[in-house]
Parts: C-alpha cells; structure tokens; sequence
C-alpha cells in the first residue's frame, strides 16, 4: 500500500470525524427545539483492496446522517393528545360553569331557600307590607339567580361556538403546510434517504392538528395522509381539503367538508371535539335541566297564587311570568308584580288570612313534574356539573400524565441527550486527532523519502 | 432506557407538588374539603338538601320567636279575663241577696259594667300591632262598642244619595251585629248600586246575620243610614266605598253594654317544623261571644243588678260561672300550644346542630387530617425541589471543565 493510499484513508477519517462532530453539534445545538429527532452519523467500512493474497482495508465512508424515529409511539402521542386537547376544551368551560352552581351565596337554591323563607316569615304577619315586601324582592332574586345562571350558560356556548371557527382556521393552516411538505418528505424517500428536518417539520405539524381535533394518519408513496374521524380527507399527496365553518339553522357554527356535507359530529378528539362536546351536548343538557326546573317551579307557584286571595280579596294572580315551553325559561322569568298585595296569602279573601301560604309553601316538598322536588332537581343538577367537572379534570390530568411517560419514552428514543452528546463530541474530537496524526505521520514519511532522494542525488 | 431530558419530568413533579400543596393550603384555610362541586359532586348535591333544612330550621325559630310572645299575650289577656270573671262571680253574688238595696244594686251593677269594659280591653289586646283576638283581622281592634245608627259621610240635602246611587266595584261594606255575633260583609261588583246595598241588608236579615229590623235606607238628609230600629242590639258599620265615604256611628245612638265582633273566625296556622303546623290565634269571637258567650252573660248580670230580680239575679251569675268555665276550656289548647313551642325551640336547636355536624361530615375537613396534610404537602414540595435542585443542573459538561 501506497503513502498515497494511506494519505487517502486518513483524509476519509478526518472527513468521518468531522461528519460526526457536525452530527453531534446539530443535535446539541437542537436538544430543546420542540419536535427534533437526533441524528446519528452513518459510517460504513470502505471496501477493501485485495492484491493477490493480501487484503487490506480502506478506511471509513460517511454514508449520510439518520434521524432516530419511533413511529408507533408517535402516533401514540398524537391519539394522546387528541384525547388531551378534548379533555382540556372541556374542563376549560365546565370550571367556568362551576361557580354558578355553588350552594353558596346568590346561587338558585339559596335564593330559592330564601323565597321560600320570606313565605314563611309572612305566615306569621300575612297582612304585614315589609313581610310581603321581602316576598317579592326573594322572588326577584330567584329569578335574576335563574337569569343569570342561564347567561353564564348561553355566554359560554357564545365562546365555544366562536371556538369552532378558531379551530376550523387553525386545522385548514396546518392541513396546508402538511400537504406542502408531502412532495419533498416523498421525494427524498424515493431517493432511500432520510426525512431528517422535513419529516420533524411534518411530525410536529401533525402533533399540532391532533391538539385540535381527531385525525388519523397513514403513510403512502405520496406522503402522509390525514384523515379526520369519519374519513374525511384533509390531506392526500400535495393536496389539502379545508373544512369549512358555517352558521347553522341553530345559530352555531357548523363544520361543513369540502363537499359541502355536514361533518359536525365527527369531531369527538381535540380541541374541536371538546369544544363540540361541551357546545352542543353538555350545555344544552344543562340548560334544558335549568329551564325545566324554572318553568316548572314558576308553574307551580303560579297555580299555588291561583288558589288563593291576594290583600285585596281579589283571585291570586300570577306571582312569576315565565314562558309557556320550557325552552328559553330560566332566561327570560321574570315577577309578574312589584305590587306586595298581590301575593295570594289568603285562603277565604279576608286579608289577615294566611290559608294559601301553606300552598305556596307546600312547593318546596311538593313534585314538579319532572317527578322531583324543586330540591332534588337542583342537586341533580349541582351533581351533573360537579361529576362532568370532575370527569374532564380527571380526563385531563390522566391524558397529562400518560402523554409524559409516552414523551419520555420517545424522548429515550429520539431525544437528545446533552451527556452522550458530550461523550460524542469526545470520541470524535480523539478520532479527528488521530486521523490528523496520521495525516502528520505520512507528511513526515514524504518528507523523509524526499530526503532520501535529495541525499542520493547529492 | 436512555434518559435525555429530566426538565419535563421534574417540572410535571413540581407543578403535582405545588397543586397538592396548594389544596392542603386551601382545605386548612377554608375548614372544607369540598370548596368546588367537582371535588366531591355528590356531597355537594347533598348539601343541597341539608342547606334547605338548615334554612328551614331557622326559619321555624324565627316563626317561633316571632309567635311566641303574642301567643303568650293573648294567654296573659285570657288569664286577666278569667280573673275579671271571677270578680264579676263575686259581685253577682253579693248582689243576689235579698237584702240588698236597690242603690246598692245599682251600685254593683256599675261595678259589672267595669269589669266588661276591663274584658272588652283585655279583648282587644294587642301584640307588635297584632289584635291577638281579631281572628285574622288583627290589624284593627275587634271589638267595637255598637250603635243602633251608622250614616254615611256622602250625601247632603242638596244632593242626596239615591238607590240608583253607583258603588265602586270591589268595594267593602260591613255590618257587624252585637246581637247576633256575626258580621255580613259586601263587596260590590261592577253594576251595584245602593238598591243592591238594601237588598243584601235584607237577605242577611232573612238569614240571621242580622238582627231583625235591620235597615239600611236614605234618610232625610240624603246620606245612607243603616239602623238596627232597637235600644238595645247595636251594630257597627264600615265601609271602603268612595261612594258612601266613611260610616261613622250616629250621635247618642250609641247601645249601652252593646259590643260588635268586627274580627273574623279565621285561625292561621304557622308551620314550626317539617310536620308541625300550630294555630296562632284565638278568635275574639269565639272565645267570648260563642259557646256561653262571656260578654252576653256579663251583659245579662248588670241587666239582672239594675232591673231584675234575686232570682234573676242568681241566675245570671250562673250564666257568668259558665263563661268561666267556657273560656278555661278556650285556653286549654292556646296553653298547650305554646307548650309545643317551647319544646319544638329546644328540638330545633338541637336540630341545627344535628345539621351543621352533618354538613361538616359532607365538605368540612378534619383540622388535625388537614394539618398534618399540609405539613406532608410542604414536605413533599420540598422534596421535589430539593431533588430538582440537585438533578438539574448535573451534566458531563460539569466534569469536563
């Protein structure tokens, strides 16, 4: 073997040491960039020379650099994060919704306690104008209670449906840059290379379509393909499909597909879902338990007024006007009189009777219809906003700490680690020292045999 | 297992530690365990229905506080009235000897009508405003001493009520009768005149609620005057009819020992409890214008003392021991409700005590459980950073320097 050929190996390692120690820098100087996947450098042995017996090697080729991937839990992340970006949109709302129904202060049960209370209190003195004053202004506080717990409800809904269109926004942007990147990410892999920072770009994108809704990803020759639940296409090879957000007969946001069909109830996974979720199931819920409790209790009031005397002797009146469907109720009851000897205290006309009050009171104990006390109806409700809080904050907290164990065991896998990176840095260092000593080496026997030509020809 | 970076690990740590921590904080501060409903959704529907009891505990006192001393008033009124009626017993008795002079007699008797206008003054006891024997009427004095004439204030010679005379629609008009104990009320609709007015007199007539000869005509000034035509029964009249403007008695038809129950016979009952329900009033009229009628027999013995003879004399004041008796019966179950009062005060208060321990159970917290809480939560936290502080910044860069 030739000085030549051993000047030529040399110079491979010093061209391997240096590809490493590039591999090495890069990943170091990615080590918090979200989404990266560490590289490692591909050496492979040169062929080797053979000259009659004898077999010698031929150095090192750097072949090219590999991204260190791990497909499956990268998918899990993404089915993961759907589930956390739902479990959040909705825990966000349903603790927005808690506090107005507290068992506290101004909440519907104590303005109703309350209510009831003042209808006690006037038993004592049915002919008292403060006593039937405080009737009143209990009644008014119960349904200001109604009216505004039914606000926080429709105000929520509001929020959520402006959501929708922030989110469709959102999912057709990165539908878009997904697409741009399928025809590079696609190329290069016919070509057998690596995606390196397409295929990070790409992933990362998908990651943040998953916090937004529910899709599905499978790998083609064209790329990656996006589907939403219902198989809905967002992306296909180049292409991306927006979805449209469009206001419905319902005065909410609809998500429409290309084609124009209604996709709506597709979307269970991500902030989309949730925000689906909680617009369209879980506050129409409450709101309709909300709504039948109001028109039911204000029904049955009324029909307690009816049969009794008002001060003047005159048939009771209606005590609360609410609307004749139970839609729309708890919003818009309101007192039917700021006049204190309206309430129907008496149950023969005489105006220091206090017969009918025991009607009125009776409402508390009695059934609405729905087959509950005015009581067991609102519990059932403080129930159903308290489990549906907790069930989300549960959701939540489960998602978040699974998606740590699956970041750290992909973080294992494709992260980088400042330690090892160090350790690298080392060994490539010595091995680009030792390829340059050897470099030096064959420069000192070259200049050893040019001397021994000089000295001969002297 | 390669390990990479610990920072999302140690931050998830700390961000558990500080939650905990802060929960430990908030369940010590607050004394509750349950702050949100979403710590505990079915302790905190629970709390719905022990709130309302609660609230319904405090209002039963309340309605207790309230009755009890005008309950206890009219049982004081009721025990001044027997004792009234014991003295009327010993006055009539003196006065039933044969012996007695007729200006001594005289003399009782003026004695006697003392004593019935002492029990009409107890009668129209008043508690916080509250007539306690008005029935549910308690906003006036029940009872009124009685006229044999009421006029109206409308109507002049020159321009005279008439019968076609309009009444205001959902006007009142009473006639309370001293004799008969009963009171007709009218109220006039859309269409009613003063004919309409007459026309009901009569039929209250024909009915007994009045007594006969029971009038209601315009007489000659033009205004309208209902009159009893008799010495010695008496009404009592009112009227909210703008038409008529108010009835006042007529001057010197005033009814000597003659007293209309104005009240009513209705008794509320106040609930005190989830199953109590108590009668708060005693109406005036049944205690003492019913059953041996305490105000007729008082009545009769001072008739008996002026004109009347030993015999008769006697026997009112039997009519008087009846009264007696007839209204210890009458206080028997105003005792026996205050009574249940005073124990169902007692009962609720331990009541409230059952239900605030009850409450504690469902969202308050043990202080020792949430001390030592939040002593392992400090700790914890401590731990974690601690741990933070030292895992952290290790790295092999440390050692290469």
């Amino acid at each position: 073997m030739s000085l030549s050929a051993s000047l030529s190996i040399a110079v491979q390692s010093l061209n391997a040491a240096d590809g490493a120690l590039q591999a090495t820098n890069n990943n170091i100087a990615n080590a918090n960039t979200p989404g990266y996947t560490r590289k490692v450098v591909v050496l492979q042995e040169a062929p080797s020379t053979t000259e009659g017996n004898l077999s010698a090697g031929n150095g090192v080729d750097l072949t090219g650099y590999q991204s260190v991937r791990d497909e499956l839990l990268q998918t899990q992340i993404n089915q993961e994060t759907q589930a956390q970006g739902s479990a959040n949109a909705q825990l966000s709302s349903l603790q927005q919704i808690e506090p107005t129904f507290t068992t506290s202060t101004q909440d519907i049960w104590t303005e109703m306690s309350a209510l009831f209370s003042s209808i006690s209190t006037l038993s004592t003195d049915p002919a008292s104008s403060s006593s039937r004053q405080a009737v009143l202004a209990s009644g008014q506080d119960l349904a200001t209670a109604f009216n505004q717990a039914s606000n926080t409800l429709t105000s929520q809904q509001a929020g959520l449906n402006t959501q929708v269109t922030q989110d469709v926004g959102q999912i057709n942007q990165l539908t878009k840059q997904i697409a741009a990147l399928n025809p590079q990410l696609a190329a290069l892999k016919a070509n057998g290379q690596d995606g390196g920072t397409l295929q990070d770009q790409q992933d990362e994108l998908v990651l943040k379509l998953s916090a937004l809704t529910n899709v599905s990803v499978t790998q083609t020759q064209d790329g990656e393909t996006v589907t939403t639940g219902n198989g809905t296409a967002l992306v296909a090879g180049s292409q991306s499909f927006a979805l449209q957000a469009e206001a419905g007969s319902d005065g909410m946001q609809h998500v429409l597909d290309q084609s124009g069909n209604d996709i709506t109830s597709s979307f269970t996974g991500g902030d989309l879902g949730g925000t689906i979720q909680t617009r369209d199931t879980t506050i129409p819920g409450l709101l309709n338990q909300l709504d039948t409790l109001a028109n039911q209790f204000a029904t049955a009031i009324n029909a307690a007024q009816a049969t009794g005397y008002d001060q003047n002797g005159d048939a009771g009146q209606n005590l609360f006007t609410v609307s004749s469907t139970v839609a729309g109720s708890a919003a818009s009851i309101t007192m039917a009189t700021t006049d204190p000897t309206a309430i129907a205290a008496s149950s023969d006309g005489t105006s220091g009777s206090n017969g009918n009050l025991a009607n009125l009171s009776a409402v508390q104990t009695n059934t609405l219809a729905s087959g509950q006390t005015p009581g067991d109806a609102y519990a059932s409700l403080v129930y159903q906003v308290g489990s549906l809080t907790s069930s989300a904050n549960a959701e939540s907290t489960a998602t978040t700490a699974s998606l740590l164990q699956l970041n750290d065991q992909l973080s294992s896998v494709s992260g980088v680690s400042i330690d090892e990176e160090s350790a690298n840095l080392i060994t490539y260092q010595q091995a680009y020292e030792a390829a340059a000593r050897v470099v030096s080496t064959i420069q000192s026997l070259f200049t050893v045999t040019m001397s021994m030509g000089t000295a001969a020809a002297e | 297992m390669r390990v990479t970076n610990m920072i999302p690990d140690v931050q998830y740590a700390m961000q558990q530690s500080q939650q905990n921590l802060s929960t430990a904080e908030l369940q010590v501060s607050t004394g509750l365990r349950v702050n949100q409903l979403s710590d505990d959704p079915a302790a905190s529907a629970n709390m719905v229905s022990s709130l309302a009891s609660s609230a319904n505990v405090d209002q039963y006192t309340s309605n207790i506080t309230y009755l009890l001393p005008q309950m206890q008033t009219a049982d004081s009124a009721i025990s001044s009235i027997v004792t009234s009626l014991n003295s009327a017993i010993t006055l009539g008795t003196s006065g039933a000897s044969s012996t007695l002079l007729t200006a001594n007699k005289q003399s009782i008797a003026s004695q006697v009508q003392s004593v019935l206008s002492n029990v009409i003054s107890l009668a129209n006891t008043s508690s916080s405003g509250v007539y306690v024997f008005g029935g549910s009427a308690t906003s006036t004095p029940p009872f009124v001493a009685a006229s044999e004439t009421y006029t109206s204030a409308q109507g002049s010679a020159g321009t005279p009520l008439t019968t076609a005379t309009a009444l205001n629609a959902g006007s009142v008009t009473t006639i309370s009768d001293a004799t008969t104990g009963q009171t007709m009320t009218y109220k006039a609709v859309a269409g009613d005149t003063i004919a309409t007015l007459q026309a009901a007199v009569s039929s209250a007539v024909s009915a007994g609620t009045l007594s006969a000869g029971t009038t209601a005509a315009i007489n000659a000034n033009g205004q309208l005057s209902i009159s009893t035509n008799s010495s010695t029964a008496g009404i009592v009249v009112s009227s909210n009819d703008a038409a008529l403007g108010s009835m006042t008695a007529a001057s010197g038809s005033a009814v000597a020992n003659a007293y209309a129950y104005v009240g009513n016979s209705s008794v509320n009952t106040v609930q005190v409890g989830d199953s109590m329900n108590v009668a708060t009033n005693l109406p005036g009229n049944q205690l003492l214008t019913s059953g041996a009628n305490v105000i007729g027999s008082l009545t009769g013995l001072i008739s008996a003392l002026q004109s009347g003879t030993t015999d008769e004399i006697g026997s009112a004041t039997t009519a008087v021991s009846a009264a007696l008796t007839y209204v210890g019966q009458q206080r028997v179950p105003l005792d026996s409700t205050i009574n249940e009062m005073n124990s169902q005060e007692s009962y609720l208060s331990q009541e409230k005590i059952t239900l605030t321990t009850q409450q504690t159970a469902l969202v308050g917290v043990n202080l020792t459980t949430a001390a030592t809480n939040l002593s392992q939560a400090e700790l914890d936290n401590n731990a974690v950073l601690a741990a933070a502080a030292k895992a952290l910044p290790q790295t092999l860069l440390d050692y290469l320097k």
